[in-house]
C-alpha cells in the first residue's frame, strides 16, 4: 500500500503554515519528497542487517526483520525475457538492458537498483563471485560450476553499451537469455505532485501524480523528514528542531 | 498403487517399472512448434545431438529414450520427425494430428513395450533402486535450507564451499563407509596383466571364478614378487645408460618375466606327481616303497594356496597375475571416489545425515571466530553419525547372523 502524495503534501503544508511559517512549492516538494523516499529506502538495508543480528520475536506485527522485509516488498521484482521482453540479451555474457543503445534511452531494465539473484531455468541459484575467485574455482576439479550449480560474475557493461551490466555465467554452456531469471530491487519512482491551476490561480491536485512507493507504515516518517528539509528551505529552526527530535525519537524506538 | 502426491516419489508406477509415460496430443491440433510434452522421469531426457530424433543421425544411439505415437493406442510406431528437447520438454517441430497417443519410452534391456520393442538400452534399469539414494545436488540444497541462514550457526556460506566439502565428504565416505558396488569381470590374457579401471581408487578384492561360478579369492603377492617401477639398462660398470634425449634407457623387467614363467607349485608346495619320487624313497637307511607323497615340511601357510596371486604394476598401470591364472575368469571388486561419473554422485540415504554432519563440521572448523567448543561438538557429531552410517551400511541382519551361528558347534579343521 503506497502513500498518497496528496495527503503528504497537504499535511506538510498544514504543519508548515501553522503560524504562517512559510510555504513549500510543488516543485520544491517533489524534489524533497524524492530525496526523502530514497533516504528511507536506502536506510532499510543497514537497518535489516542490524536487526538480523538481534534476537527476534515471533509476534505477528512486531517482528522487526519481518517488518523491514515487508517495507522492501514494493521494490522487489523477479523478471525474465517473457515478463519483460528484451530485458536480458546476449549469449553469455548476458546484458541487463538498463539503457537501449544506440539511442541511449531507458531500456526494459531501467529501474534496476540492486541485483538480487540470478536464476537458471527458474530453479537453481547461481552464486555471485568475483573474477579472482572464479579463476580459482575453475582450477579446482571439485568446484567446477555445473548447470546444477552455476556461478556468475556481475561486471561493467561493454564499450558499446556502457550502462548495461554484464552477467557472465559459468558453465558457458548456459547461453540462452530465455533461461535466465533475475531478482532485483527496483529504484523508487521520482515523486510528483502534479497539479492544475484553478480559477483563482490556486494549485489543484491532479490524479496523474506519482505516489510514494514506500509502505503506508512509513507515512509519519516521510512527513517528518520532509518537514525537516522544509525547515531548511523556509529557514525556520523551530521546524528543523521539532522534526529532527521527532525523527530521532522514532529511530531510537525502532532500533533499541 | 499410490500415485506421486507430493511425497519424495516423483514417478508413477508406469514410469518406474516400464520406463514409459503417455500423453494425448491436443484437440484441436496445435500449430507447428506448439505441441509440447514434458517428461517427468527421474532421469533427464537426453538426445545424442540436436538432430538425433532422426534414426540416421550419427548420435541417434546415444538417445536415452524413444518417442512413439499411435492413432488408436494399440499400434505404436516410432516418431521419427523433427522434435527438440529443452529441460525435459519435448517440442514437436511440426504438427501432430489431434488426439494422437504419444509415449516416451526410456531405453530398457527388453526394448520396452511399444512399437517393435527396439528401445534397447539400460536407462530404465539404471533407475531401479534409486530411491535408496539421494543425489549430491539434493544434499547440497537440503543443507543450505536446513543449516544455513540468519539465526543459525552458519549465517552465510558460498555454495562452492558447500560443494567442495560435500564432494570431499563423498570421496572420503566412498573409501571406507559406503558400499563397494564397483566390479569388473575380466579374463586374464596371456600377458597375465589387466589394465586398472578408469575410475579405480583401490581394490577391495580380486577373485577367480571357478566352473561352478564360485569366487576363489586371489591374494596379493606382497612378499613374493614385485613389479619394479623402473628398469634402467645398465652398462658393464652397472651405470644406467641414456638415450639421445639424456633420459635413462628402460628395459623389460626380468623380475616380471621370471614371475610369469614361475611354476607356482614350487612356491605353494602343491603336490605334483612329476616333481616327487612317489614310488621309491629312501627311508630308514634303505630304499623302499612309500615316497614323499603327502609330505610337506616347512610349509608357509600364507602362501600355501592355489587360487593365485596378483600384484600392482604401477609402472604400466596394470594388475599383474601369477601364471596359474592364465585364461581364468576373474572379478575385480574395487572402490572409486563417487565422483567419477554423474551417476556415481549419489549418497545412500543411510549415510545422508553423516554427510550433513561432515559438511557442517568442515565449514565450522575452517571458519574464523567459531568457538572451539562448537567445533568439537560437531566433530563428535560427525564421528557419531559416521559410525552410525557404517553400522547401517554393514547390512547386519539378525537372521543372517543366526544362520552363520548355527554352524558354531562344527569343528574348525585346519
Amino acid at each position: 500500500m503506497a502513500i498518497n502524495v496528496d495527503t503528504v503534501y497537504k499535511t506538510v503544508l498544514l504543519i508548515l503554515n501553522q503560524q504562517q511559517r512559510g510555504y513549500m512549492t510543488p516543485d520544491e516538494f517533489n524534489r524533497v519528497a524524492t530525496q526523502v523516499q530514497l533516504e528511507i529506502f536506502e536506510s532499510y538495508f543497514d537497518d535489516l542487517n542490524q536487526q538480523i543480528r538481534r534476537p527476534q520475536n515471533d509476534t505477528e506485527y512486531a517482528n522487526r526483520v519481518k517488518n523491514l522485509e515487508e517495507n522492501l516488498q514494493p521494490f522487489e521484482k523477479y523478471i525474465n525475457n517473457t515478463t519483460s521482453p528484451g530485458a536480458i540479451t546476449g549469449t553469455n555474457p548476458f546484458f541487463l538492458n538498463v539503457r537501449t543503445y544506440p539511442a541511449d534511452t531507458p531500456g526494459p531494465f531501467s529501474d534496476l537498483y540492486k541485483l538480487g539473484s540470478i536464476m537458471y531455468r527458474n530453479k537453481t541459484i547461481g552464486a555471485f563471485l568475483q573474477r579472482n575467485e572464479i579463476t580459482q574455482l575453475l582450477l579446482s576439479p571439485l568446484t567446477q560450476p555445473t548447470t546444477n550449480f552455476p556461478i556468475y560474475l556481475y561486471e561493467a557493461g561493454a564499450t558499446a553499451t556502457p550502462l548495461n551490466p554484464t552477467i557472465s555465467v559459468f558453465p558457458t554452456t548456459i547461453n540462452l537469455p530465455g533461461d535466465i531469471n533475475v531478482s532485483y530491487l527496483a529504484k523508487p519512482n521520482d515523486i510528483q505532485w502534479n497539479y492544475d491551476t484553478g480559477e483563482f490561480g490556486q494549485f489543484l491536485y491532479n490524479a496523474t501524480s506519482v505516489n510514494f512507493q514506500l509502505s503506508a507504515t512509513e507515512q509519519t516518517s516521510v512527513i517528518l523528514k520532509i518537514l525537516l528539509y522544509a525547515g531548511v528551505i523556509v529557514s525556520d529552526p523551530t521546524i528543523i528542531q521539532v522534526a529532527s527530535t521527532q525523527i530521532q525519537q522514532e529511530e531510537q524506538n525502532s532500533k533499541s | 498403487m499410490a500415485r506421486p502426491d507430493g511425497g519424495l516419489i516423483q514417478e508413477t508406477n508406469e514410469q518406474y517399472y516400464a520406463g514409459a509415460q503417455g500423453f494425448v496430443s491436443a484437440t484441436p491440433a496445435l500449430g507447428a512448434g506448439q505441441q509440447t510434452f514434458t517428461g517427468t522421469f527421474n532421469t533427464d531426457l537426453s538426445l545424442g545431438g540436436v538432430n538425433s530424433w532422426n534414426p540416421t543421425d550419427t548420435n541417434y544411439a546415444l538417445n536415452n529414450f524413444k518417442l512413439y505415437t499411435s492413432a488408436d493406442d494399440v499400434t505404436y510406431a516410432e516418431y521419427i520427425l523433427p522434435y527438440a528437447i529443452n529441460d525435459n520438454v519435448i517440442t514437436i517441430t511440426g504438427t501432430l494430428p489431434a488426439a494422437t497417443y504419444v509415449i516416451i519410452q526410456m531405453k530398457a534391456l527388453d526394448g520396452g513395450s511399444f512399437g517393435n520393442r527396439t528401445a534397447l538400452g539400460q536407462t530404465v534399469e539404471d533407475n531401479y533402486g534409486g530411491y535408496s539414494y539421494t543425489s549430491l545436488v539434493d544434499v547440497i540444497n537440503n543443507f543450505i535450507v536446513g543449516y544455513v541462514g540468519d539465526g543459525k550457526l552458519i549465517p552465510h556460506v558460498k555454495r562452492s564451499d558447500i560443494m567442495f566439502h560435500a564432494k570431499r565428504g563423498l570421496q572420503e565416505f566412498s573409501y571406507d563407509t559406503l558400499k563397494s558396488i564397483k566390479s569388473q569381470e575380466l579374463t586374464i590374457p596371456p600377458s597375465l596383466a589387466v589394465i586398472i579401471p578408469q575410475d579405480y581408487v583401490n581394490y577391495v578384492r580380486i577373485s577367480s571364478i571357478d566352473i561352478l561360478g564360485v569366487k576363489r579369492i586371489v591374494y596379493p603377492a606382497n612378499n613374493l614378487t614385485i613389479s619394479p617401477f623402473s628398469t634402467p639398462i645398465q652398462d658393464q660398470q652397472g651405470q644406467p645408460t641414456q638415450d639421445n634425449f639424456s633420459e635413462n634407457l628402460e628395459g623389460t623387467s626380468q623380475t616380471e618375466a621370471r614371475w610369469r614363467q614361475a611354476d607356482d607349485a614350487l612356491i605353494t608346495g602343491e603336490f605334483r606327481s612329476g616333481n616327487f619320487a612317489n614310488f621309491f624313497d629312501y627311508y630308514d637307511g634303505s630304499w623302499g616303497l612309500g615316497g614323499y607323497y603327502g609330505r610337506r615340511y616347512g610349509m608357509e601357510p600364507q602362501i600355501a594356496q592355489i587360487n593365485g596371486w596378483f600384484n600392482m604394476n604401477e609402472r604400466e598401470g596394470r594388475i599383474a597375475f601369477s601364471s596359474n591364472l592364465k585364461d581364468r575368469l576373474i572379478v575385480l571388486e574395487y572402490i572409486s571416489d563417487g565422483l567419477a561419473y554423474e551417476e556415481d554422485t549419489k549418497i545412500p540415504k543411510l549415510a545422508e545425515e553423516a554427510l550433513y554432519a561432515h559438511i557442517i563440521y568442515s565449514i565450522l572448523s575452517t571458519r574464523i571466530n567459531v568457538q572451539e567448543y562448537i567445533v568439537q561438538r560437531f566433530k563428535k557429531e560427525r564421528s557419531a553419525k559416521l559410525r552410525n552410517a557404517k553400522i547401517r551400511l554393514s547390512n547386519i541382519k539378525l537372521d543372517e547372523i543366526t544362520q552363520v551361528m548355527r554352524g558354531k558347534s562344527k569343528w574348525i579343521k585346519h
